[in-house]
């Protein structure tokens, strides 16, 4: 075994609706949703023994156990950076625990009040600590706070590099909400927009629009990890993990700033190992999952981990090639977080098993593989999942 | 100082040095004793060959718009009043890829450019610590 490839399989999903204010406790939030996705798995608590999370995550682990009655708990993780490089991580961490016996079966989780702010402050604010440490003592003394402001900076040279339009950035957000509008649990459902509504909607840091931003959202989603032996007698037709990988680098020091002048990203770290070691081409992919924090970035994305060259992203996002059922290419066929909810992405990775039991409502016909991002810009992680089809 | 201010940079073991040159309005910044490269942020070793030895070398302050946002939308509550305020990348003149985050300010928005030239200047903030921003020559 020189690679996670095909060790392990995702057998569960779980989750809460989205929603602006949850009403309950985080932990209430990974409670409900952990114990959906083990249900969907055909197991009970006393069959999981090991749980990862995002640094971000205010849930405890052993707080986890006890309350949802997990005897044993053999392996217990995080993934740094997460936030954004989270969704893929956690689960990447969980099938290296599986394929190398550690743990029989884990559970890789997501719970937050991010939009009441009932528990984790709201990204989307600054804090009002009067000095500033790190490198935030060179970034917030100028009033460079939210994730969002720092993307404009990239977003911008990205425009004059390669002649990237606020337009195209639009097709993204777009495309997104026309995924939510058939899903009832997406927080836009019901919402359509036109990019016509991207152009006109405001600026928040320019040239980055309202519309180019992700959702904030209280909610909490979970999958379960287990070995590809163990998952044969499961519930469900299995969703194996054809490989994974976490990225990052020296320019990632910037922290969102990014270094677009850098032939190399995190995206490309990851890119370089993924498709070989997973045996999978890029135009293998059926389905697309770019982790959508700024649509920017979702652009970036495709680029650096080798959809397209950089500067053709705004061709390849144009003209509904990743809108369900028509585009060549669908993506975050649930809404993403732009449009979904924003669950640090683990609602994307949950979308990509749907797909893969063929049970999506954008349901892309004979879907065999699909790819699965973090957020770049940051470390970051990403995957390749596979089914049996 | 209150929240009507954006925070004050805390210095810190290893960035001492930069804020109290900043208070006597001058910019400088690591230069390696090896290869000779000037490094942003301030790091212990050196980022381009990891050699330890460094210099706080004066740079000449010069430099140009390598890119840039214009931030509507307050989400501090000094940025209130702030409103709109450009926050600016600038490539400084010495070294191709040593940049800097910092304000443009006494501009017109529209009348920013890519790699527009700029040059240094310093204002105090609440706090008393001098801040390096920039302005278009």
């Amino acid at each position: 075994m020189d690679s996670v490839a095909n060790q392990a399989c995702i057998v569960g999903i779980g989750h809460t609706e989205y929603s602006r204010d949850s009403g309950r406790s985080e932990m209430t939030l990974a409670c409900e949703a952990i114990g959906a996705a083990i249900a969907d798995a055909g197991l009970t608590p006393a069959d999981i023994d090991g749980i990862t999370k995002y640094t971000m995550d205010n849930n405890d682990p052993i707080d986890i156990a006890r309350n949802l009655g997990i005897p044993e708990l053999r392996y217990a993780a995080e993934v740094n950076y997460g936030g954004g490089g989270g969704p893929v991580g956690t689960i990447a961490l969980g099938a290296m625990a599986v394929a190398t016996g550690q743990a029989k079966a884990v559970v890789a989780f997501r719970a937050m009040n991010e939009r009441s702010g009932r528990g984790t402050p709201r990204f989307g604010q600054a804090g009002t600590a009067p000095g500033a440490s790190g490198v935030a003592s060179y970034f917030s003394p100028y009033g460079l706070f939210s994730p969002a402001q720092m993307v404009a900076l990239s977003a911008r040279r990205h425009m004059h590099l390669y002649g990237t339009e606020s337009r195209h950035f639009g097709e993204i957000a777009v495309t997104c909400r026309h995924h939510a509008n058939m899903n009832p649990n997406a927080m836009m459902h019901g919402r359509p927009m036109s990019i016509e509504d991207h152009q006109a909607s405001r600026m928040i840091a320019a040239p980055l629009r309202l519309l180019d931003c992700c959702l904030e959202t209280d909610g909490g989603a979970a999958v379960v990890i287990t070995r590809a032996d163990r998952a044969r007698d499961l519930r469900h037709p299995r969703v194996f993990i054809a490989g994974a990988g976490i990225g990052a680098g020296h320019w990632n020091y910037r922290s969102m700033v990014k270094d677009m002048d850098s032939p190399v990203s995190e995206s490309t770290v990851i890119a370089k190992h993924l498709f070989r070691d997973a045996g999978i081409k890029h135009s293998d992919i059926d389905v697309l999952f770019i982790y959508d924090h700024f649509t920017p970035l979702v652009m970036m994305a495709i680029e650096d981990f080798g959809f397209c060259k950089r500067g053709e992203g705004k061709d390849f996002v144009s003209n509904g090639r990743l809108r369900w059922p028509d585009g060549e290419l669908p993506m975050n066929t649930s809404g993403g977080n732009l449009s979904e909810g924003y669950m640090h992405g683990m609602q994307n990775v949950i979308e990509a098993v749907r797909q893969l039991r063929g049970v999506a409502r954008c349901q892309v016909k004979d879907a065999r593989h699909a790819f699965v991002s973090a957020g770049n810009a940051v470390p970051t992680s990403a995957m390749i999942l596979r089914n049996e089809l | 100082m209150s929240e009507l201010s954006f925070p004050y940079p805390i210095p810190e073991y290893g960035t001492e040095p930069y804020w109290a040159a900043c208070n006597e309005e001058r910019l400088v910044m690591q230069r390696c004793q090896a290869c000779g490269k000037f490094r942003w942020h301030p790091a212990p070793l050196c980022i381009y060959c990891s050699h330890s030895g460094y210099d706080w070398a004066p740079l000449s302050g010069r430099g140009r718009v390598y890119t840039w946002t214009v931030i509507t939308h307050a989400v501090h509550p000094a940025a209130v009043a702030r409103v709109p305020y450009v926050v600016v990348e600038v490539e400084l003149d010495e070294q191709r890829d040593l940049r800097m985050v910092s304000n443009l300010v006494d501009c017109e928005a529209d009348a920013i450019q890519f790699d527009a030239p700029v040059r240094v200047a310093f204002e105090t903030h609440a706090s008393g610590q001098k801040l390096p921003v920039f302005r278009l020559t």
